[in-house]
């Protein structure tokens, strides 16, 4: 497997484009085949580790140290992402040599999209979560230079910032998590303590942080809303949910990887994981809940108006992340990895169902197209399967895990009152998922012709472009239907089996189907009675609804106000700042900067650019630490004594 | 004196003799057969302290194959290869930082004393499950890092590169 | 069982690291350089086998099985330096260390 992973890193020629299929083709076999073996044997879990440094034990503070260990572990829910990764990677990668064939930088492209797809292995892999943040920060950066790939756009630029930026907001949370946990479980729990054990998710049949250890620790609700924060971050839940519709200024074929399927799912793996390994408190469970089901009825909101076919997409994927999340905090973490499951098929199907429309006409506009349903015959029913998958329409994919979802929810229900608003906005955003959803394919579809005439002839793309949507098309259709392959049940259940969470797929409410089947109906229904055939619906003239279209177009004034606490709040700290700089910092500058000036005039002579100098400054210095270390340091503390 | 002591006391004596030959001769044809004696010298070192496995690795790599390496690169790199290479002055300071090392580390080693320690001897065949079980990272690791350096020094000696 | 004494060994090892050190501060000669860093090299993996030979515990075998791994990553490091040797002869005309000065302020 390492191989497998390692394989992908490995890709670095020119126009690498076909190598990288290669590669990932072979990754994913072997993936697929780890989550076979997974499958046949279900509630099994390898891991192989090295120590990575140990710290010794101080008597007091960490009476066992701790050590941070790096390794992989492929259990049930680590080989379900494998599976997801690897496949829609290899899809990805197929279909970006006809989608990207006439751009520039084509090595720099397949590098990126490479070196991400081995950081993802990665990150699914990771046996701990310090080596997960590494891998969370990699697929971060990629994904900054994957946005940025067309970086002569001033406005893909910006857009890759924004989305280093904000889901840096993330990262740090994360991190601020790590550590909080860090400090409140350095000793309890099994083996010495979570820090000593290395941060490794421990298998057991309990979280390893067990109820009892969680007890009822604001900390400890603290840490568990940061660790939300860093997964909202890279999921694009709430309030940070602004980056993920510019991150659409790349490729698509990179929407369709990092930003549907893979990179976006990585924040609500690290929930489920937390959840699964560490276990949340109940408040934390209850603002996961409202996180998640706040952020599909909002995004789904804001899908409804927009023209741009790829942001449209782009916030249904928002919307189905915060059904995972949703799921998640209602303690059905297997539920919520059910639905990314399927989720990543069918989103990346619509993605490239999409791009291969963008790539025929060379817009993204909705309202300039129209009547494609006859020149692009394959694409038309590639995204009319996706959207019936994503709008959950039996037998579809997203028909059985967002029923799941809705199910687990409704279960606990009764327990939890206050989870019953967020249960209600989920049950809206079906309808408005089904509506959005078809409004775009009859938009971009539907008709006899289409609506701006300057643009050229639709055609379908060439067969690397098609066979990837046949590929998922058919995973659209069947991903939903492996979980009554007993294989595949192993997997979810063995995932669950060993943290102990309920597992509930399958056995969803008959009458809560009924209705969310029929609320998609009904979405799709009056979608087609606004939009089909080539109409166009039209609010110029309806004032009451005027504004809120605005509103939702400018997606509820959230960047304006993001802009103004940067403008505003950063330029009147950096003039407090500049103040200090101005009249502090400067004469001590100023005094300084002459001294050094004069050193570094002695100090450029010794720049003889010899190697052999260079070396011997090398050997004085280690020298001069040894001399310090055994010498100097000695003598101190002999003298003044140690404290 | 014990017949090992005796064999240990020859061969650190040859490995210094020859280390410091190898870098003082003037013909560098000269300094690669020094080095050459040096490596083999060592691997005896290695069978000496039990440890068979990596005396044959030693005289495979070292002996064998690197210094072909230095030879061929000596070859490739002077029209006459034995020609002599100019006299480079002793410096005091490279001297002096070369002392200095070797009085610390020396007076480190002082404080382990003269207690004679008994010599372990293991099965080789233990030795290949450790490396491939215990240091099987490491060993994955050597290889990925061979790779890369076999492409960067194809892509240095590539011809014709502007 | 044959005992030795181990600070010998490890005066050995010092005494090739401080010939390495002036080798390399003093010799002008690429070839002679890469020498010079084998024969610290050299030194260090020694040390290794002494305390594998002399370690009291089953894990001394890790001191050998990480002598292997150092003795490929000498091999390998041996490679690149003769492509830099080559590279610099072809740009130089010549291996003088002395003359590849670019990097001087």
């Amino acid at each position: 497997m390492i191989i497998g992973v390692t394989g992908t890193r490995l890709r670095r020629f020119e126009y690498g484009g076909w190598i990288a299929v290669a590669l990932s083709g072979a990754a994913m076999v072997v993936g697929v085949l780890i989550a076979f073996g997974e499958a046949m044997s279900p509630g099994n879990y390898t891991n192989v580790q090295i120590t990575w440094f140990h710290v010794a034990g101080a008597p007091g503070t960490f009476p066992n140290g701790f050590t941070l260990v790096m390794g992989t572990l492929v259990d049930p829910i680590s080989s379900l992402m494998l599976v997801v990764v690897t496949v829609v990677g290899f899809v990805v990668m197929l279909y970006s040599i006809g989608y990207m064939h006439h751009d520039k930088g084509l090595p720099r492209y397949y590098a990126e999209l490479s070196l991400f797809l081995a950081a993802m292995n990665g990150l699914v892999i990771s046996n701990n979560l310090i080596e997960f943040f590494l891998f969370w920060e990699l697929v971060g950066l990629c994904s900054y230079f994957l946005i940025g790939f067309y970086y002569e756009k001033p406005s893909a630029a910006s857009a890759a910032k924004e989305a280093f930026l904000v889901t840096r907001i993330g990262d740090i949370m994360f991190l601020l998590g790590i550590f909080l946990y860090f400090s409140h479980y350095a000793t309890a729990g099994p083996n010495g303590g979570w820090a000593a054990n290395g941060f490794v998710f421990v298998h057991g049949t309990t979280p390893f942080l067990a109820p009892s250890i969680r007890g009822s620790s604001t900390l400890i609700t603290v840490a568990g809303i940061m660790i939300l924060g860093g997964a909202a971050g890279k999921s694009a839940q709430f309030p940070l949910h602004v980056w993920l519709p510019d991150a659409m200024e790349g490729p698509t074929t990179v929407s369709a990887l990092i930003h549907a399927a893979t990179m976006v799912a990585a924040g609500v793996y690290l929930l489920a994981v937390a959840s699964l390994f560490l276990g949340f408190t109940s408040f934390d469970s209850l603002v996961i809940v409202a996180i998640g089901g706040f952020t599909a009825f909002f995004a789904a909101t804001m899908a409804v108006v927009h023209p741009d076919i790829k942001r449209v997409i782009a916030y249904s994927t928002i919307s189905q992340l915060g059904y995972m999340v949703l799921a998640i905090g209602a303690g059905f973490a297997m539920v919520g990895l059910y639905h990314l499951f399927t989720h990543a098929f069918f989103k990346a199907l619509l993605f490239l169902a999409a791009g291969s429309v963008i790539h025929a006409l060379g817009t993204q506009d909705l309202f300039k197209m129209g009547g494609l349903k006859k020149p692009m015959k394959l694409t038309a029913a590639a995204f009319a399967i996706g959207g019936l998958a994503l709008a959950g329409i039996p037998p579809f994919a997203g028909f059985w895990s967002k029923d799941d979802v809705l199910s687990s929810v409704y279960s606990q229900l009764g327990a939890h009152p206050a989870y019953w608003p967020f249960f209600v906005m989920a049950f809206a955003a079906v309808f408005l998922t089904a509506y959005y959803i078809f409004r775009a394919w009859f938009l971009a579809f539907s008709g006899d012709r289409i609506r701006d005439p300057t643009l050229p002839a639709a055609h379908e793309g060439p067969w690397v472009m098609q066979v990837p949507l046949v590929i998922l098309s058919a995973f659209a259709v069947g991903a939903g239907l492996f979980v009554f392959l007993p294989g595949f049940q192993g997997l979810l259940l063995g995932g669950a089996g060993v943290a102990g969470i309920p597992p509930a797929y399958g056995t969803a409410d008959v009458f809560l189907s009924a209705v969310s089947v029929l609320l998609a109906a009904g979405g799709i229904g009056l979608a087609a009675l606004l939009w089909g055939n080539g109409r166009v619906f039209s609010l110029a003239d309806s004032s009451v609804a005027q504004p809120l279209r605005r509103l939702l177009l400018h997606r509820y004034y959230f960047k304006v106000g993001y802009d103004w606490i940067g403008a505003k709040g950063v330029y009147t700290v950096s003039r407090a700042a500049d103040f200090f700089d101005r009249y502090v910092i400067d004469g001590t500058v100023h005094g300084l900067e002459r001294m050094f000036g004069a050193m570094s005039d002695r100090l450029r002579r010794m720049q003889s650019g010899l190697v052999s100098d260079y070396a011997a400054y090398i050997v004085a210095g280690l020298l001069g630490l040894f001399a310090i270390l055994l010498v100097v340091a000695p003598f101190l503390i002999a003298r003044f004594g140690g404290s | 004196m014990s017949l090992e002591e005796i064999a240990f006391l020859f061969l650190a004596a040859v490995a210094l003799v020859t280390a410091v030959a190898a870098l003082l001769v003037r013909e560098l044809v000269h300094t690669i057969l020094w080095i050459a004696i040096f490596f083999v010298d060592l691997s005896a070192i290695y069978f000496l302290l039990n440890a068979p496995f990596l005396g044959v690795i030693q005289l495979g790599v070292y002996a064998g194959a690197v210094t072909v390496l230095l030879l061929f690169g000596v070859m490739v790199t002077r029209k006459r290869i034995f020609a002599r290479e100019a006299a480079t002055g002793i410096g005091p300071i490279p001297l002096a930082l070369a002392l200095v090392t070797f009085i610390f580390v020396v007076s480190a080693v002082a404080e382990l004393g003269q207690t004679e320690r008994p010599i372990r001897s293991y099965d080789p065949s233990y030795l290949s499950v450790n490396l491939f079980q215990t240091n099987g990272p490491w060993l994955l690791l050597l290889g990925l890092i061979m790779l890369a350096s076999v492409s960067g020094a194809i892509y240095l000696v590539r011809e014709g590169r502007e | 069982m044959t005992t030795l004494i181990l600070s010998g060994f490890l005066a050995l090892s010092a005494g090739l690291l401080a010939i390495s050190i002036f080798g390399i501060l003093t010799r002008r000669n690429f070839i002679l350089l890469l020498i010079a860093i084998e024969i610290g090299m050299n030194a260090a993996i020694l040390n290794f086998v002494y305390f594998a030979a002399f370690s009291g515990a089953t894990t001394g075998l890790d001191g050998q099985a990480i002598a292997v791994v150092l003795i490929g990553f000498a091999a390998t490091e041996i490679a690149v330096g003769l492509a830099i040797v080559l590279a610099l002869n072809r740009l130089k005309g010549s291996i003088n260390v002395a003359q590849a000065i670019e990097l001087k302020l």
